[in-house]
């Protein structure tokens, strides 16, 4: 992931700014449905990218018809389940662009956040968009826009702290960052 | 002139008088041995047209090589044996968390002396122990016994292995064989059938026979024996499901090789990677660091060889750094050891007690290793990969050499903790 | 201002700040720990953001490899090699290795933790130690290397919803079904995030393992943490192996809850979470009668010795023998569980019904080890989680407590205990 420049305190930079085709997935999408537990062995990621979402019913061919850019819709509580960040990395490495959730379950939440993983909290979004449409997402505002079916939503986008880690392309650069306004 | 132990079986089932080695004789045999690769000859045996198998009291499966299932096609795998079972009416299957079906063959009374058995698995000849003419085959050829109810075979010529002198304390069967292995070769033996004789022998348990029988394989021979007597007897007894005539080799068999050892100043053995030949005694390679130490297998998975480690780790501790397994052969051999004590005191020596079945032995299952580490192991296989690792290194042993290097965390002489 | 609540007293005691709910924290860590799942990653993440740095505290970091103890696959076996040299570069001593049992529980035993404590791990079952009042949360690789290199993270307080419960219950309901009933009852998009406290006499009754069972299952709910508060037992139990004086974190009185929730549970009644999702809920007389193919008695929610005690009466009481289709698989927690389950008798009952009894560890949960489930076969499992597929594609999970689980073991479908 590549590290961003903050242009200001409040600004995520138009990196945070998406263009691509939805993949629509519904609720209580759980981390083995996303990366299942026989491949916890791999720390390859372009080898984790192999199996995302394999798990998932009618997903089975994502990662070979999944462009990049593309971005991920889920409903409810999208990763649940175990704390793998295999899970995150390996959307990440299909080149998928963020997820935009109607909710993010926790441990989820906090990995993409750790990796600088763009993902975007929209209730009602994966009942108004389906999978194909081209949608235009804009992270520091929280807007999505459905430009296939003319729809626009709203969002909540990541603010504080957790705004700040992405940013920065995760905690690491976020740790970083700080180390060196330390110096 | 006298027959030996393989012509006269073979001679009586064929229905002849007496048979030639070279001889090919069509055969029916008294059980047919398959596991967990059943589900892959059943394939075969549909390929062939046949519906029905010939002769299912014959069969008898046990599904030991990865148990509980490990993977989603294990579990297939599985899944389609019992429905094959289920279809063809086999009474001796034995599911998973029974055994080894090397171990469970005999303790379910399918081992008996006089028997002709044959087993998809290349350690069949373990079975001679009880005086059975006991062989590996193909996967093929198992599936022609499923079809037909017989099987050709072609009379080996025999060795007779005389043992003498008195093994001395620390030193077990699996270093006799050990040693034999070293001497003749992986094809010493090839295509043979061996007989162990002589006091040693006589004054063996029926597992540490079941011990040298099991290994016969790793010289190339296609079965091994020893003659049944009273022990055989009483381990028997209360087990055989049927009648059973023990079968003796003749006073004057001729022999193609007959070999005598004297055991009394043998030391521990210990083969070296990557092949069971490569054998030397245990002082060659003492202070060899091992990473991993495995006590189980049907070579050596019964409860005299975890008596034998657990009088070695009681009250003491595995080294740091060194993982001890155990993998007891059967449920039967489990329940002796929980009941004789021996689990607590591995467990409390910090082994790791795993469930029964075949485990890391052939590298599918529960105790891989990773590039680079050692193993030292009472299995009877080391070639390279053979755990499932190309980059690992197996040394073989007993049980108490296994039990003494677990301790120090490198290949030990066992005698100094006996 | 008003009180703090228990997660509110932690953070703040660890960030040195007024943590409230909703705030975000900088605190210090107790304990930070990773498994063989997991710990590789973070092993090479922060070798590659910190290359040879020290960590922040050797004696603050420890492993425990519970996911696939011992490893089945080469590359297992690599990554837990990978996370004992790194151990070994940084002194770290605490590496709790393939013969320990279940990291938490490990953990637990050995007083590694507190009540007030804040331990982060690669387990999103690390909450369950909010059993004991410490604040154990499961996070990804990239935490854990921040962790470990810092000694701090940063994190959201989550606000705390009360939950009290009232009403009396007796056997069969046990701890699990306490846990499954809140687990249907509650609506996850109020409980996602938050700290739970709980609170009643059902839960003052509740032993150190019933507590486990609930708080394990915090997860399910989509919380953060839920915390029980410990009573002078369980610290005195802390106490006795942390060997260092320990106290709870209490809430204070007029403390600032989101919500605050009671639940009446008299009569409480055996339950089952029903494919696919674990608050999938119905009493258990709704499916029984539903065929099973195998059964599991362990994990962290259900894996100490009373859970293994109650099964193990249940299987004595019913006849001591497991249906001939099922697979019943038990595994102990830890080393220290399987000792007592060994001394208890608990082994020879479950080998002699017919049962597996594998090592102590995550065993079948995390898909990581054995007991792989085929398509179309269906696992009744005293574990936390049946999302569709999970321990096998086309398989079928129900959860249930370890008195349904041996019922249903030895009638062979999902079965109230007698």
């Amino acid at each position: 992931m590549s590290h961003l420049e903050p242009e200001g305190e409040e600004q995520m930079s138009e990196e945070f700014v998406f263009s691509g085709r939805a993949w629509v997935v519904g609720d209580d999408i759980d981390t083995d449905m996303i990366y299942h537990g026989s491949y916890l062995p791999l720390t390859d990621p372009q080898e984790m990218a192999k199996h995302a979402l394999e798990y998932v019913p009618g997903m089975e061919d994502f990662t070979d018809k999944v462009q990049p850019g593309d971005i991920l819709v889920t409903g409810k509580n999208f990763g649940c389940g175990s704390s793998r960040e295999h899970a995150v990395i390996t959307l990440q490495y299909n080149d998928v662009s963020a997820v935009v959730s109607e909710s993010f379950s926790r441990i989820f939440y906090r990995n993409a956040v750790n990796l600088g993983f763009p993902i975007l909290e929209v209730p009602g979004i994966a009942h108004q968009v389906e999978t194909g449409d081209e949608l235009e997402v804009d992270a520091n505002t929280g807007s999505v826009r459905d430009l296939t079916k003319g729809v626009e939503l709203q969002g909540a986008p990541l603010s504080g702290l957790e705004k700040e880690i992405m940013t920065a392309g995760g905690l690491f650069g976020y740790l970083k960052k700080e180390l060196q306004a330390e110096e | 002139m006298g027959q030996t132990f393989a012509e006269k079986i073979l001679a009586e089932k064929a229905g002849l008088k007496r048979v030639e080695p070279g001889q090919i004789v069509t055969v029916q045999p008294d059980k047919l041995l398959t596991h967990d690769n059943t589900a892959a000859i059943a394939k075969i045996f549909h390929e062939i047209g046949v519906e029905r198998v010939a002769r299912p009291e014959i069969s008898v499966i046990v599904l030991d090589h990865v148990v509980p299932a490990a993977t989603e096609a294990h579990a297939k795998n599985h899944q389609q044996i019992r429905r094959f079972v289920a279809e063809q009416g086999i009474d001796s299957f034995y599911d998973v968390g029974e055994g080894i079906c090397h171990q469970v063959l005999p303790e379910k009374g399918h081992a008996l002396p006089g028997y002709l058995i044959v087993g998809s698995d290349s350690h069949t000849p373990t079975h001679g122990a009880f005086g059975a003419f006991s062989a590996g085959i193909g996967r093929t050829e198992a599936a022609a016994v499923m079809a037909t109810g017989e099987i050709w075979l072609m009379v080996p010529y025999s060795f007779r292995i005389v043992v003498k002198g008195r093994m001395p304390k620390g030193v077990y069967a699996k270093d006799l064989i050990l040693f034999i292995i070293g001497d003749l070769g992986a094809d010493g033996a090839d295509y043979r059938s061996v007989e162990f004789a002589g006091p040693v022998i006589e004054k063996m348990s029926v597992a540490s026979r079941m011990v040298l029988c099991n290994m016969v394989a790793e010289m190339g021979a296609k079965a091994g024996s020893v003659e049944p007597d009273e022990k055989t007897l009483a381990w028997l007894s209360g087990r055989a499901k049927a009648g059973f005539s023990p079968v003796s080799a003749d006073a004057d068999a001729v022999y193609e090789r007959t070999l005598e050892y004297d055991v009394s100043d043998l030391p521990p053995q210990v083969a070296r990677p990557h092949t069971v030949d490569n054998v030397v005694p245990v002082e060659d390679v003492a202070g060899t660091r091992i990473d991993q130490a495995f006590i189980g297998t049907c070579t050596n998975g019964r409860l005299e060889d975890f008596r034998e480690a657990a009088r070695i780790l009681r009250g003491r501790k595995v080294a740091p750094n060194t993982r001890l397994l155990i993998l007891p052969a059967s449920r039967e051999v489990l329940l002796a050891a929980v009941a004789e004590g021996l689990v607590t005191d591995l467990v409390s020596a910090g082994a790791v007690v795993l469930n029964t079945g075949c485990g890391p032995c052939l590298g599918a299952h529960e105790g891989i290793m990773a590039p680079g580490e050692v193993t030292i192991s009472t299995a009877n296989r080391n070639f390279k990969g053979r755990m499932g690792c190309k980059d690992a290194e197996i040394y073989l042993a007993s049980p108490a050499t296994v039990a003494a290097s677990a301790l120090t965390g490198e290949i030990t002489d066992p005698r100094q903790f006996i | 201002m008003s009180g703090k609540t228990v997660i509110e007293k932690i953070l703040s005691d660890h960030s040195g700040e007024d943590a409230r709910a909703g705030d975000r924290v900088w605190a210090d860590l107790d304990l930070a720990v990773v498994r063989d799942f997991g710990g590789p990653n973070v092993v090479l993440e922060y070798e590659k953001q910190l290359a040879d740095k020290p960590v922040w505290d050797p004696q603050k970091i420890a492993m425990t490899f519970d996911y696939q103890a011992p490893a089945k696959v080469v590359q297992v076996a690599n990554n837990q090699r990978i996370c004992r040299e790194f151990a070994a570069k940084h002194g770290i001593p605490h590496v709790f290795d393939v013969n320990a049992g279940i990291g938490q529980h490990v953990l637990l035993e050995h007083g590694m933790v507190l009540p007030g404590s804040v331990i982060i791990g690669t387990d999103s079952h690390m909450n369950l130690l909010g059993a004991v009042g410490s604040f154990s949360t499961g996070m990804g690789t990239t935490d854990l290397a921040a962790g470990w290199a810092t000694g701090r993270l940063w994190f959201r307080v989550p606000g705390t919803i009360k939950i009290t419960f009232k009403g009396e219950y007796g056997y069969p309901a046990s701890a699990k079904d306490l846990t499954l009933f809140l687990l249907s009852q509650i609506d996850t998009s109020k409980t996602i995030y938050k700290a739970m406290e709980f609170y009643g006499q059902p839960i003052e009754a509740l032993t150190l393992a019933g507590r486990l069972t609930l708080a394990s299952m915090v997860t399910e709910m989509e919380g953060k943490i839920g915390f029980i508060v410990p009573d002078e037992q369980i610290l005195g139990w802390i106490r006795e192996r942390a060997g260092k004086p320990v106290e709870a974190v209490v809430s204070d009185g007029d403390a600032s809850y989101w919500e605050e929730w009671e639940f009446n549970i008299d009569g409480l009644e055996p339950l089952i979470a029903c494919p696919d999702r674990p608050d999938n809920v119905r009493p258990v007389g709704e499916v029984a009668g539903t065929r099973v193919d195998e059964v599991f008695i362990g994990s962290c929610t259900n894996g100490r010795l009373e859970d293994l005690q109650v099964a193990a009466d249940v299987l004595g009481r019913m006849g001591g023998k497991v249906a001939p289709h099922v697979r019943l698989i038990v595994t102990p927690a830890t080393t220290e569980v399987a000792m007592g389950a060994v001394e208890a008798g608990l082994y020879e009952t479950f080998i002699k019904a017919g049962a597996m009894v594998t090592n102590q560890g995550c065993s079948l949960c995390t898909i990581g080890h054995h007991g792989v489930l085929a398509e179309g076969d269906v696992l009744v499992s005293t574990g936390n989680r049946n999302f569709r597929g999970k321990l096998g594609k086309g398989s079928l999970a129900y959860l249930t407590g370890p008195a349904v689980a041996a019922a249903t073991a030895v009638k062979g479908e999902i079965s109230l205990p007698e």
